[in-house]
């Protein structure tokens, strides 16, 4: 690299440094836009950003090497082409899609044509699972995608879609609405009506509707709006989870693009009861293509006065909102991952306590909620604690918004009270003959046809959302293995029952594949899942074999006589 | 004689303060819970409330507080915590979301929760 290079890349990272600002928190913008520049992260621009920023070229790379979405290694093509490989798109026929790309651009998944056009890589979870198999191709998304709209999608990108018949905007398909959907709530009614209220009264209407978290973990909304609202500190911070990775799950995405006043009603109203004066929407990577329209109406909010200083004329109350994106690391959406990955560390969970509501965003407190929670919280304020609390259960309130998909007639976004019998979903969704329905993404749990009649809510079966349905035809060893291969990926890698237990189940499900594990070693495999369960240091990990136990719990003969069996050779019978 | 309520739901040191209370000649009302707490202060009348913050819930104190200070906000509540210890909290009084008279921590030394009660009884 010669010098002139140098400082051209010296100059591009200044620009960088003070679009972004000179923290560290800024290095993740500042990477993607240097990546965007040079097709990948050379080890020069690595260095030269850390040396700007103060920082070791480990930490950089560090940072780079954590998240999938960067490349240090080699240019990506013009078009990075994104295969979607969860469980949803897989059951969709993903398979045919990636063989006819693989032929169509002569390039293995992983690899870049010679002439810089294409990179073919496969991704996990697009947030389309109801429409799978799905494709994003930088920054747009394909549904649907067959062997044959693989070939016009490729044409297209050597046209530089200038003559594309595929939307701009996949479409979400809702099926069934309700008094969530159907709200009826002019924007910034709910933000009116917020602030003309006591900051007290804001927390106590949101604990006598009880609200609690729709990502999945369902903690008390009010209990961390006042604690955050409680803590000492000048700086406070409001984040939107929008890091929507849990496999099976794309209720948000629809949330962010249809309901985009409503979110940031929401986020501006925490920010008033807890006393913020910024937020950050943190977008997950593959709704990239949602940024400029989420800009936009940050920047109509900014003219209307809803976003800035003294927000609808009450002075003391300034608030602003930034766009974080994400880069591919299903990690960030436990919430402490997500504020490493906001300060521009690599995004692995912090020990808790101390609790981000008290110690978050750069050690100040902070709330991190989901889209459909600020949603929830915003209506609320709109229409009363009773209005949302009517429906549900005792210790689940409120209406949810899911995302079905999977072997049903009828897979899209729909809207049920809490306390759903998995039954009366499955009839709504038109999979009745379903053998097995996988509840809460890959880390939730797999039940079978005899616990049809169980609920879905957070003292039963509880779900961020996400419904993944599997016909009588399903392969549940195959269902296993997709969920570990998923999990093996997207392992922080930070404590050992996650990053090595996780490995040894999916060589176990290999295993059980090729007929040749026994009873004894899948007893042994249950125990280290159960292992994984109570010694992983994050929500993510401990959850991470619950699909793999839940199916040895539930299909156990299934998977110990796999289809493949029946197609041994020979010498692997006798091996057996 | 002042009439001070606990609210706590640590059973020993809910003891442990009534004895001291009790031994320099004030009136103790006791109560384990939020709602405990808010019916005592009703039936009670007290004249000064000792509040813990975590009790079934993690905000429950702060909850207390702003509901006792909404019933009567001449009644002094003296906070005693040992959140920061358990979590890492910091918290300070502020009249919305901590409306409270004074903050201590927990341990607190006899003699210094005297001193406090006495200050805010103002005696």
């Amino acid at each position: 690299m010669q010098i002139i290079d140098r400082q051209k890349i010296n100059n591009q990272i200044e620009d960088l440094r003070k679009k972004y600002g000179e923290d560290r928190s800024a290095l993740m913008p500042i990477l993607q836009d240097l990546q965007e520049i040079y097709g990948y992260l050379p080890d020069v621009v690595m260095q030269e950003t850390a040396h700007a920023m103060g920082i070791h070229p480990v930490e950089v790379e560090g940072v780079a090497s954590f998240y999938s979405f960067f490349r240090t290694k080699e240019k990506q093509g013009k078009y990075v082409i994104r295969l979607c490989q969860t469980i949803s798109c897989d059951l969709a026929g993903k398979q045919n899609v990636a063989r006819q790309m693989e032929n169509e651009l002569g390039i293995k998944f992983g690899e870049t044509t010679k002439d810089g056009m294409f990179t073919l890589e496969y991704t996990n979870c697009l947030g389309m699972c109801d429409q799978g198999p799905a494709v994003m191709v930088n920054d747009r998304l394909f549904a649907k995608v067959d062997a044959e709209k693989a070939f016009r999608i490729i044409t297209d990108c050597r046209r530089d879609f200038l003559k594309s018949d595929f939307p701009e905007v996949v479409p979400s398909d809702v099926k069934k609405a309700g008094p969530i959907l159907d709200h009826g709530i002019k924007p910034v009614e709910s933000l009116k009506k917020a602030l003309a209220m006591p900051r007290s009264e804001i927390i106590a209407t949101i604990r006598e509707s009880g609200l609690k978290g729709r990502g999945g973990a369902g903690f008390p909304t009010a209990i961390k709006w006042q604690l955050a609202g409680a803590a000492k500190g000048d700086k406070k911070y409001v984040v939107c989870n929008a890091d929507e990775g849990e496999p099976g799950t794309f209720k948000d995405r629809m949330l962010l693009y249809e309901e985009t006043d409503l979110l940031l009603d929401g986020m501006t109203i925490g920010a008033y009861a807890v006393g913020a004066k910024k937020g950050f929407i943190y977008l997950r990577g593959e709704y990239l293509y949602m940024r400029k329209y989420l800009e936009k109406a940050l920047e109509d909010r900014r003219t209307q006065k809803l976003l800035g200083g003294n927000i609808l004329g009450y002075k003391e109350f300034n608030f602003d909102i930034e766009i974080r994106m994400g880069a591919g690391a299903y990690v960030c959406g436990e919430e402490t991952a997500l504020i490493e990955s906001l300060e521009g560390y690599r995004g692995e969970p912090r020990n808790r306590p101390p609790f981000p509501v008290d110690t978050g965003f750069q050690g100040n407190p902070t709330i991190v909620n989901n889209v459909e929670t600020f949603i929830d919280a915003a209506l609320i304020i709109s229409k009363g604690a009773d209005w949302f609390n009517e429906h549900g259960t005792d210790k689940s309130k409120g209406m949810k918004i899911f995302s079905i998909s999977g072997d049903c007639e009828l897979p899209g976004i729909y809207e049920f009270p809490f306390g759903i019998k998995v039954s009366e979903l499955l009839k709504e969704a038109g999979g009745i003959n379903a053998k097995a329905v996988q509840i809460g993404g890959a880390s939730g749990h797999c039940i079978a046809r005899k616990d049809f009649h169980r609920t879905i809510a957070f003292e039963d079966i509880g779900s961020g959302g996400s419904i993944i349905v599997f016909g009588p035809d399903a392969d549940m060893l195959q269902v296993a293995k997709n969920f570990l291969e998923f999990f093996v990926e997207e392992s922080c890698g930070q404590c050992t029952p996650c990053r090595e237990g996780n490995p040894k189940l999916l060589e176990g499900v290999e295993l059980l594949e090729k007929g040749r594990c026994s009873v004894t070693y899948l007893n042994e495999l249950k125990k280290l899942g159960e292992t994984i369960q109570v010694a992983s240091k994050c929500g993510l990990g401990q959850s991470s074999p619950n699909a793999f136990l839940s199916i040895v719990e539930n299909f156990k003969s299934e998977i110990l006589s796999p289809a493949v069996a029946g197609k041994l050779t020979k010498e692997e019978q006798y091996a057996r | 004689m002042a009439k001070i309520l606990i609210v706590d739901d640590d059973i020993d040191f809910v003891s442990a303060v009534k004895l001291v209370l009790t031994s320099n000649g004030f009136d103790t009302a006791v109560a384990y819970s939020r709602q405990e707490g808010m019916d005592k202060f009703v039936s009670e009348k007290p004249d000064l409330v000792l509040l813990d913050v975590m009790m079934d819930e993690p905000d429950d104190g702060f909850v207390l507080a702003q509901s006792l200070k909404k019933k009567s906000k001449d009644t002094p509540i003296l906070m005693l915590t040992s959140v920061g210890q358990v979590t890492g909290m910091d918290f300070d009084k502020d009249s919305e979301m901590v409306p409270v008279d004074d903050f201590e921590q927990k341990p607190i030394m006899p003699n210094h929760l005297l001193e406090k009660v006495n200050q805010l009884l103002g005696n």
